[in-house]
């Protein structure tokens, strides 16, 4: 359990203008350019140098240019200083140096650099996954144009190839990201208790790493993209000719080393900073599913790490890790990629399903329903997710004695998840409930998820999986589990927890109006492609055959709903950080610590001592109020309510 | 969007076991997440091996790496973890100072070992395409080279704290730099070992 003492600053630098360019995002984007050219030039010059035919290595110098860019983008944001100063300066960096790090006075600018607050990192977060969300939705877009009818209409094959594996990419990154970084790092210290997280250099770091993939990721548009979709399934990627393809793998690169660098700081947050009386069995639900997503990224993502650098290896050095003809085997590249690929799915799900949670016990006025057997169903979900890969190899010919292990293993997930939903509708059984935005999310959360989970059963099981596998069905049925399940679930702790992270309440109406656009929008689009995908369309067509075109015409039409919904959203955070109504303190009438800390939440989070828990932050009272109509009335009803801990129950 | 108040005019330190348990949890953490890749190398060479696809796993004229050198490389390696592992003893007792040669020497070993480990990777030489076998040997040692390499560049950044007299009041610093410095040895000695016999 984490404690703290105090010190008094004596003095702290106020920068000038240099000081405040130099380092930020701005030098680290003109070095890791400068960078990346010379690097890129000179192992051009080397390896042309050192071939026989006096022909660069292409590969090469892609990997070297990224490297570059890499390299000089972190010298430029300054992401060296730190180390540096830690190995050799002459004494510890003093207060007003970790204050000045921590952003202090530095207004607006402290998020353009390697700032080290808990919250700016969070807010950093939260708005690149709102960006990189808004493209990879206009990209999914596109998608719909192109199949809204049969034949070529906007984009020829190989273009289309490059926006799917660019939208998958691009999604799937983000939604790895989408709760763990934004509240994982804003919202989870302050529900803990904690002052910061344990390591605010390495957060801050995390936060750089997926920023500087962007570039990584933006530039494989202009070097051919790459076709083999998000999978980057080998040894197509290796005989792939297109840097793009080195980008990607690079990118993979950089995006897990952020990921791996914000789980092992989440950890051991959790594991130290948990202030007093903050016991295992008194953590909010939302942070036992981000600490579990993060460990299972810890645990899954390696072999990803491993699987990449070996597709470089034989892009740039010509070894043959999945080249048949020389003794690799592709089947290699498909375990390291689905032992980290299935469980990557949990990494999005459980912080998701958790933040909904969290918002239902809110909105509910009751304690969890069950939770210590919601807590045991996402440790549940957390260890047999690894075991799972093999059902993504089903029809690859793998040994059939492998089927019924597999088979079994993916089913046997269900228990766990359905427990915890379970514990969710049990949450809002005879409950009081108060319909918000978050709540709305919630409920499209627990329809959508009933859908996707029960699809998913037949492409659990081999004999069904053989028939709808490379279909449109699976399309539809990952679509209701990551962006119809998980998606809504990140939207219900975005409406839920952005009053106390930015400040401001969003409109409620807009936000209704978000929600219903999207969630009918999505059924309609994903529902028509399951019919789709029942009649037997494949996933991976540019064209769409006639006898699927209605199908794709219907899902085509909703998808200009959910289209809608985005830009709404969009409209709607946009419209709030501009003429936003203040938010409360207490916007919820929530019991968790970080409502009770003042909005803006001080540098510190909690001024003076840190708070002593005594008890799971779901007391709302037996005796709870008549229903009310706001915010404020709602406070003062829970404050004068007589406190009734769930432990007393 | 302001998430800070501007006045703040006393920052709370942690205490020094919070300190302690935050070093060794990250630390521990990263040796958990590496040994993992280092175990997806280990699966990824017996998988190859074992499949010889089309019996082409290892072209005639693969040579292992050279044996005498990496045995002398291990030797060093060992000998650096040895080293450490004694001054880092000796400072825990003595209050940070212990016995800094020790941990010279620990440093100009594994220094060694890395310029030798990237030499030797470096000057391996096959025919493209480059088969399985051989594939896996030069991924083995850029692996260790990078390793080594990275606690080279972390044993500097412990010299110049020991240098300016820092480590005193943060003995914990010796201890989990000791927790990567034996990975790093541990982990360099095994995927040798598998390299040379099991691959």
């Amino acid at each position: 359990m984490s404690s703290t003492t105090s010190t008094t600053v004596a003095e702290v630098k106020h920068p000038t203008l240099f000081n405040r360019l130099v380092p930020s995002v701005v030098s680290g984007i003109v070095l890791g350019i400068i960078g990346a050219v010379i690097a890129g030039v000179l192992i051009n010059k080397i390896t042309t140098a050192l071939s026989p035919d006096s022909v660069p290595n292409d590969d090469a110098v892609t990997v070297a240019a990224y490297l570059g860019w890499l390299l000089f983008f972190f010298i430029g944001i300054g992401a060296f200083n730190g180390i540096i100063k830690w190995g050799f300066n002459r004494h510890e960096a003093t207060p007003a140096e970790e204050l000045e790090l921590a952003g202090k006075d530095q207004g607006l600018w402290r998020y353009f650099r390697y700032t080290t607050d808990h919250k700016v990192v969070g807010m950093q977060y939260l708005f690149t996954v709102l960006v990189l969300f808004f493209l990879g939705s206009m990209g999914a877009f596109m998608i719909r144009l192109e199949q809204s009818r049969p034949g070529a209409i906007f984009f020829d094959p190989s273009t289309y190839n490059t926006i799917v594996g660019m939208h998958g990419m691009l999604m799937i990154a983000t939604t790895i990201v989408m709760v763990s970084g934004p509240f994982g790092n804003f919202i989870l210290p302050i529900m803990i208790g904690a002052r910061d997280m344990a390591f605010p250099r390495l957060n801050a770091l995390s936060y750089w790493l997926l920023f500087s993939a962007i570039p990584i990721f933006l530039s494989t548009l202009f070097l051919g993209g790459f076709p083999t979709g998000w999978t980057g399934y080998a040894p197509l990627s290796v005989q792939e000719l297109t840097p793009g393809m080195d980008a990607y793998c690079f990118l993979i690169l950089v995006f897990a080393t952020s990921t791996t660098v914000a789980a092992m700081n989440i950890v051991t947050t959790v594991l130290v900073m948990r202030t007093k009386g903050m016991t295992w069995g008194r953590l909010p639900i939302f942070v036992w599913g981000v600490v579990l997503s993060v460990i299972l990224s810890l645990t899954a993502f390696p072999s990803f790490i491993v699987s990449q650098i070996m597709v470089l290896m034989d892009r740039v050095f010509n070894t043959s890790f999945f080249l048949a003809a020389s003794g690799g085997s592709g089947w290699l590249y498909e375990h390291l990629f689905w032992f980290m690929g299935h469980p990557e799915v949990y990494v999005i799900a459980l912080p998701a399903m958790a933040a909904a949670a969290e918002v239902t016990a809110v909105f509910s006025r009751k304690p969890l329903f069950g939770y210590r057997v919601m807590v045991s169903g996402l440790i549940g979900i957390c260890v047999l997710s690894v075991l799972v890969w093999g059902h993504h190899l089903y029809t690859s010919g793998s040994e059939n004695a492998l089927a019924a292990p597999y088979m079994l293993d993916t089913e046997l997930i269900s228990i766990p998840t359905g427990l915890f939903f379970l514990g969710m509708i049990g949450t809002l059984w005879r409950g009081k409930i108060w319909v918000t935005v978050p709540l709305l999310f919630v409920v499209g959360m627990l329809v959508n998820f009933v859908i996707g989970g029960i699809t998913g059963i037949y492409l659990a099981d081999l004999p069904t999986d053989e028939i709808l596998h490379g279909g449109m069905f699976v399309t539809a049925h990952f679509h209701f589990t990551l962006v119809g399940s998980m998606v809504f679930g990140f939207f219900a702790g975005f409406y839920y927890w952005f009053p106390k992270m930015v400040g401001k309440r969003l409109n409620p109406m807009l936000g209704t109006l978000h929600f219903w656009l999207f969630e009918v929008g999505f059924v309609g689009t994903f529902g028509a492609l399951f019919y789709a995908g029942l009649q037997g369309e494949p996933r991976w067509s540019a064209n769409v055959a006639p006898p699927f075109a209605t199908a794709n015409t219907i899902a085509s039409l909703f998808a200009v709903l959910i289209a809608a919904s985005v830009f709404v959203g969009a409209y709607n955070v946009i419209y709030t950080l501009v003429r936003g109504e203040p938010a409360d303190a207490d916007e919820w009438g929530a019991k968790t610590l970080e409502w009770t800390v003042p909005t803006p939440v001080p540098l510190e989070n909690f001024e003076g001592e840190l708070p002593v828990v005594t008890s799971l932050p779901y007391n709302y009272g037996a005796s709870l109020p008549e229903p009310v109509t706001s915010a404020a009335e709602i406070t003062g009803a829970i404050t004068q309510a007589p406190m009734q801990t769930q432990g007393q129950e | 969007m302001d998430t800070s108040l501007e006045h703040t005019e006393h920052i709370f330190e942690l205490e020094p076991q919070v300190k302690v348990a935050r070093a060794r949890a990250g630390v521990l953490m990263l040796i958990v997440s590496d040994a993992l890749s280092v175990l997806a190398i280990f699966a990824a060479g017996g998988y190859l091996s074992a499949l010889n696809t089309l019996g082409q796993y290892k072209a005639p004229g693969d040579a292992g790496p050279p044996f005498v050198a990496e045995l002398l490389i291990a030797i060093a390696l060992l000998l650096s973890g040895f080293f450490y592992f004694w001054w880092e003893r000796k400072a825990r007792v003595s209050g940070g100072t212990g016995q800094p040669i020790f941990f010279l020497v620990a440093l100009v070993l594994m220094f060694v070992a890395a310029v030798t480990e990237t030499w030797f990777a470096a000057a391996l030489r096959y025919a493209t395409p480059i088969h399985a076998y051989a594939s896996l040997l030069l991924l083995i040692a850029w692996f260790t080279a990078i390793h080594v390499i990275l606690t080279t560049i972390i044993g500097l950044l412990v010299g110049g704290r020991i240098l300016r007299g820092r480590i005193a009041g943060h003995e914990f610093i010796a201890e989990v730099t000791g927790y990567w410095w034996y990975y790093t040895v541990v982990a360099a000695i095994l995927l040798w070992l598998f390299g040379s016999f099991l691959l």
